[in-house]
């Protein structure tokens, strides 16, 4: 079932058009990879979507339009972004951190500490660091707050803007495990950008190559690098 | 280096020491407008205005990251709203405070729309222009029929009558030592009602998810909307907010003094800096800061006012201010706060903290204690993950 539906995507900042009329949906219970370069509109396909800039076209999200809601209505209804370059709030706790992620959340604080603990338990790190200043941490600490307190919003759909971004490779590849199980036990859908291309394709379900604005490729991992100009092309390897 | 003592919050020394400090507090409280002078009532009551002021541009600056050069003119708007209902319709002063609150709320949230578009030095511009075209605006000629033009209102404080001394809030008399003349204690009790009002709003919204949702904004405006934080709602209330508390400390300028003009300091650009400076001082984004500086700030204003005439400066420092033909106290806070911005950006309750901290450690409760005390279930099959490479990065950005 398609959980987010976006077509003739446009968008960019001011009088530059960064998005030229994109389409990209993402399956319930997959992992899309949306891989480009630098300045190609990874970020940019991120924020269009989560409402933080002005955007054309349609967006489907369950099947409801969410083309003209605010950035918060759409954190209502189930979208969570990591923002990139990880944006914790350094001078709240790593606990309240996940409470402000927690923001949108009417089910009192029960069922929000009881799902505290839970991401807790999944980054231990996290826990030995709850009273700590977020700016205190180091950058997969950061990473992995990005992400545990984007879940703390309970999303369907989870956007994931180059989490791979001044982390050692080592500390990648395990982010990227996390993510995956997330995946697979949790049933969480993922919208990740990289430019890590190698790494991003192992677990994708479907990936999308996007060069300056425009969606050059799409398909299945096993797909795309099966072709060997677009793999020389765009891939790398 | 490891700290001497280490307490627990929430442990029995811990609330040892908030009682000694709300013990302390008390104390000072009681003794000023029983047995202090009346220029020391005077002096804090002024104190008590600047903290008013100063606490409700920290929720705004402090706390949300918004900088505000106009908060001189919110401060006028409850001036002006007071003198106006005393000397125009004859209110009571005090049952003027609510209606000022609401006027300078709706003032503040229609300048707050600006806000939602801009930030840091253009912000500052758009609010400076407030703040300066406020007292013009008070002395304009078509509206001198209300506000009394550059002239400005008299009589606008309490009508004392002499032979029946009972100021009553809405039937209640709680003042019934003020005997004679004296009546510095009332404005003392007003400002402490105020600024106890202003503190609690601020520690209600700090302290809980809204307040969360304000440090956000300020750290990572764009995380924040992410997170669901609906910016330009939140951005205005806490504008709309901040600018009518910092009504309420110019209402009470309004009481206690006998004339209100356009001039008046507090009520000018001057104004806005004095709150800024008084905050800065005192520690930004603290809920005491601006209540430390603007002690400091009068301390040092009132002991130095009669630094004009060298010989009344001490020995030691008298070649340092001895060319001043005005009082130095502007001069002093000047090289206060550039030293300040070196050794504590935080304030001076940045600096207390970084001080204390070297000696006694609070060892914060568990990670959310009360709410999570729950037996563990949900985590499920997720494995845990812990990064074996990178160094411990324990005190990194210390």
């Amino acid at each position: 079932m398609t959980l987010l539906r976006a077509q003739g995507l446009t968008a960019g900042y001011g009088p530059v058009t960064v998005l030229h009329e994109i389409d990209i949906e993402v399956n319930e219970g997959e992992i899309v990879v949306v891989l480009g370069a630098n300045g190609a509109g990874k970020t940019t396909t991120m924020r269009a979507i989560s409402g933080t800039i002005p955007r054309h076209g349609t967006i489907e999200f369950q099947g409801h339009s969410i083309q003209k809601a605010a950035a918060d209505a759409i954190v209502r209804a189930g979208v969570a972004q990591v923002p990139q370059g990880r944006g914790t709030f350094p001078e709240l706790s790593v606990q309240d951190n996940l409470l402000a992620g927690a923001y949108v959340r009417r089910d009192g604080s029960k069922a929000i500490g009881d799902d505290i603990r839970k991401w807790f338990s999944v980054f231990p790190r996290l826990e030995e660091r709850a009273t700590q200043r977020a700016g205190s941490l180091s950058g997969g600490e950061q990473q992995m707050l990005a992400i545990a307190r984007a879940l703390m919003s309970r999303p369907k759909l989870l956007l994931c803007d180059e989490p791979s971004m001044g982390l050692a490779p080592l500390i990648t590849q395990e982010l990227f495990n996390v993510i995956g199980r997330l995946n697979r036990e949790e049933g969480l859908s993922v919208l990740l950008v990289e430019q890590n291309a190698n790494l991003a394709m192992h677990m994708a379900s479907r990936v999308y190559l996007l060069e300056t604005g425009v969606i050059v490729a799409s398909g299945s991992a096993a797909e795309l690098s099966a072709d060997d100009s677009i793999r020389k092309a765009y891939l790398g390897f | 280096m490891k700290p001497l003592i280490s307490i627990k919050s929430g442990g029995p020394a811990s609330w040892a020491i908030r009682i000694a400090c709300a013990l302390a507090v008390g104390y000072i409280l009681l003794w000023i407008p029983t047995r202090g002078s009346n220029s020391l009532i005077d002096t804090a009551t002024t104190a008590l205005t600047l903290m008013g002021a100063a606490l409700s541009l920290n929720l705004l600056l402090g706390f949300t990251g918004q900088i505000s050069l106009g908060h001189s003119a919110f401060f006028g708007i409850g001036t002006y709203t007071t003198a106006i209902f005393v000397t125009r319709w004859g209110w009571s002063p005090l049952k003027t405070l609510p209606v000022a609150f609401v006027v300078a709320f709706v003032v503040g949230a229609v300048v707050s729309l600006p806000a939602l578009r801009i930030k840091g030095v253009y912000l500052a511009l758009v609010t400076l222009a407030l703040g300066v075209v406020f007292p013009q605006f008070i002395k304009w000629p078509k509206i001198a029929w209300l506000t009394g033009g550059a002239r400005g209102l008299n009589d606008t404080g309490f009508k004392f009558d002499k032979n029946n001394r009972t100021y009553e809030i809405f039937g209640w008399n709680p003042w019934g030592n003020l005997r004679g003349e004296n009546v510095k204690p009332f404005y003392f009790w007003i400002g402490i009602g105020i600024v106890a009002i202003i503190y609690l709003i601020c520690r209600g919204l700090v302290k809980s998810r809204v307040g969360r949702s304000l440090i956000a904004i300020r750290d990572n405006s764009t995380a924040a909307a992410v997170m669901g934080v609906n910016l330009a709602v939140t951005k205005g209330i806490v504008f709309g907010l901040s600018a009518a508390m910092c009504a309420l400390p110019g209402c009470l300028t309004a009481m206690k003094g006998s004339v209100v003009t356009p001039d008046t300091a507090l009520l000018t650009v001057v104004g806005s800096i004095t709150f800024l400076i008084v905050m800065v001082v005192g520690g930004a984004g603290s809920l005491w800061g601006p209540i430390i500086g603007a002690v400091v700030f009068e301390l040092i204003t009132e002991k130095t006012s009669d630094w004009v005439d060298p010989d009344k400066i001490p020995s030691l420092i008298r070649p340092i201010f001895s060319w001043s033909d005005t009082a130095p106290a502007g001069g002093i806070f000047a090289l206060a706060l550039v030293v300040l911005m070196f050794v504590a950006p935080l304030g001076l309750v940045g600096l207390w903290k970084q001080t204390i901290a070297r000696v006694v450690s609070v060892v914060p409760r568990p990670a959310g204690s009360g709410t999570l005390d729950a037996p563990e279930s949900s985590a499920g099959g997720i494995p845990t993950w812990r990064p074996q490479q990178e160094p411990p990065a324990g005190d990194e950005a210390e």
